[in-house]
């Protein structure tokens, strides 16, 4: 079983990792397909930031969030694009569109 | 716009590197440097590269001597007078790259390009000394750059389309893949590594973990190939602060530098290059 501090740990990282890919799509710097390449490519990460929010489910990252705002962490507050496509239903796998198309 | 040779300006280890990558790939390529004793030393890694590969039984001896045949180790600027794309890879400093651009601006053709391997300066105020704004990008080489198979190409305010899509086909001409990135600090891959790594150090400054712990949480469940304090280490502590303060100026507090970055920073111990870093090498 896997320590509390653990999970939060994984959390907060893969978080972190994904609102700075957010934030690099919104600003136009580079499309989310190439974000994803450029990390697995550049980086060596196993998946990129938008594969692993789609997988994931926009809708629970949403919630992961949203959580940790509250909490008191500013740097968690959601990002326009993120609340937008879930309003819309496009929560990533599950409902074929996300931040990729599947 | 089809490439036809290739100059490499610094021949540091990306240089080298760099260098190697175009030569196995069939392109001549000019590698230039200042110090004799550079090229020598350059010389010596990619020889010591080209016998890797005849040791894992990926090459002949006679590849070898074909592949290092397109290569012109040069201190002599006359090289580079028929170069038709130059990669700038000197040292990270704006007045050097500077001064590396001018001379560049200088002897190459008019049509030909430069490009800097910067992983932090901004490419627009790179191409504003030359007389060939529209024909400067970044082109982003990741350490080793023989084996790193990403390649960032930037385009700055001024980048042609023609430019970019030449550096983005001799880069897949090389076996790179390239990604097309519009110019802001850190561009990509620094940008996020950086911002997930100060979230880390946040983290461990709270809950007062150590170093190890964290990396090998972040190993074991497969999230990323190394720990992001041995990556900090082995990018050198140094450089890591130097490029959080800078993202910290340009796009806030999410990326503050940790006081335990800076004090580590601060007491000489930048990782494994001294010897002492997150972790002990000694």
């Amino acid at each position: 079983m896997a320590q509390e501090w653990e999970s939060e740990l994984l959390t907060r990282f893969q978080l972190a990792t994904f609102l700075e890919a957010v934030r690099l799509y919104d600003e136009g710097v580079a499309s989310a397909e190439d974000i994803d390449i450029a990390m697995r490519a550049g980086a060596g990460l196993p998946m990129g930031p938008f594969a692993w929010a789609d997988k994931t489910g926009l809708d629970v990252v949403l919630g992961q969030l949203q959580e940790l705002a509250r909490a008191g962490n500013p740097n968690f507050a959601p990002p326009g694009s993120l609340a937008d496509k879930v309003a819309r239903g496009q929560v990533g796998n599950k409902s074929k569109r996300g931040y990729l198309s599947h | 716009m089809y490439i036809k040779k290739v100059a490499v300006v610094g021949a540091g280890t990306m240089g080298a590197d760099i260098c190697y990558t175009i030569a196995m790939a069939g392109i001549p390529v000019v590698l230039r440097d200042v110090s004799r004793e550079q090229l020598d030393h350059a010389r010596q890694h990619i020889q010591e590269l080209f016998q890797g590969r005849v040791a894992r039984n990926k090459m002949s001896v006679g590849d070898v001597e074909d592949r290092m045949s397109f290569i012109t180790f040069s201190g002599d600027l006359h090289d580079l007078e028929s170069v038709t794309l130059a990669i700038e890879a000197v040292t990270e400093k704006l007045a050097v790259k500077k001064a590396v651009f001018r001379e560049l601006d200088l002897v190459l053709p008019p049509l030909s390009m430069i490009v800097s391997n910067t992983s932090a300066l901004s490419i627009s105020h790179l191409a504003t000394v030359t007389s060939r704004p529209t024909r400067v990008a970044g082109m982003h080489f990741f350490y080793p750059a023989h084996m790193m198979k990403l390649v960032e190409v930037i385009a700055g305010h001024q980048t042609s389309t023609e430019t970019v899509e030449a550096v983005v086909r001799l880069s897949e001409e090389i076996r790179k893949i390239p990604v097309k990135v519009k110019e802001c600090p850190g561009f990509v891959v620094n940008r996020i590594l950086m911002a997930s790594m100060a979230e880390v150090l946040r983290f461990k400054e709270e809950h007062r973990l150590d170093a190890a712990s964290i990396d090998q949480v972040v190993t074991q469940n497969k999230i990323a190939p190394m720990g992001p304090f041995m990556l900090a280490d082995a990018l050198g502590l140094d450089v890591a602060l130097e490029v959080a303060n800078t993202l910290h100026k340009a796009l806030g507090d999410r990326f503050r530098p940790s006081s335990e970055l800076e004090q580590l920073v601060a007491e000489g111990h930048l990782g494994m290059k001294t010897g002492q870093g997150f972790y002990s090498y000694r």
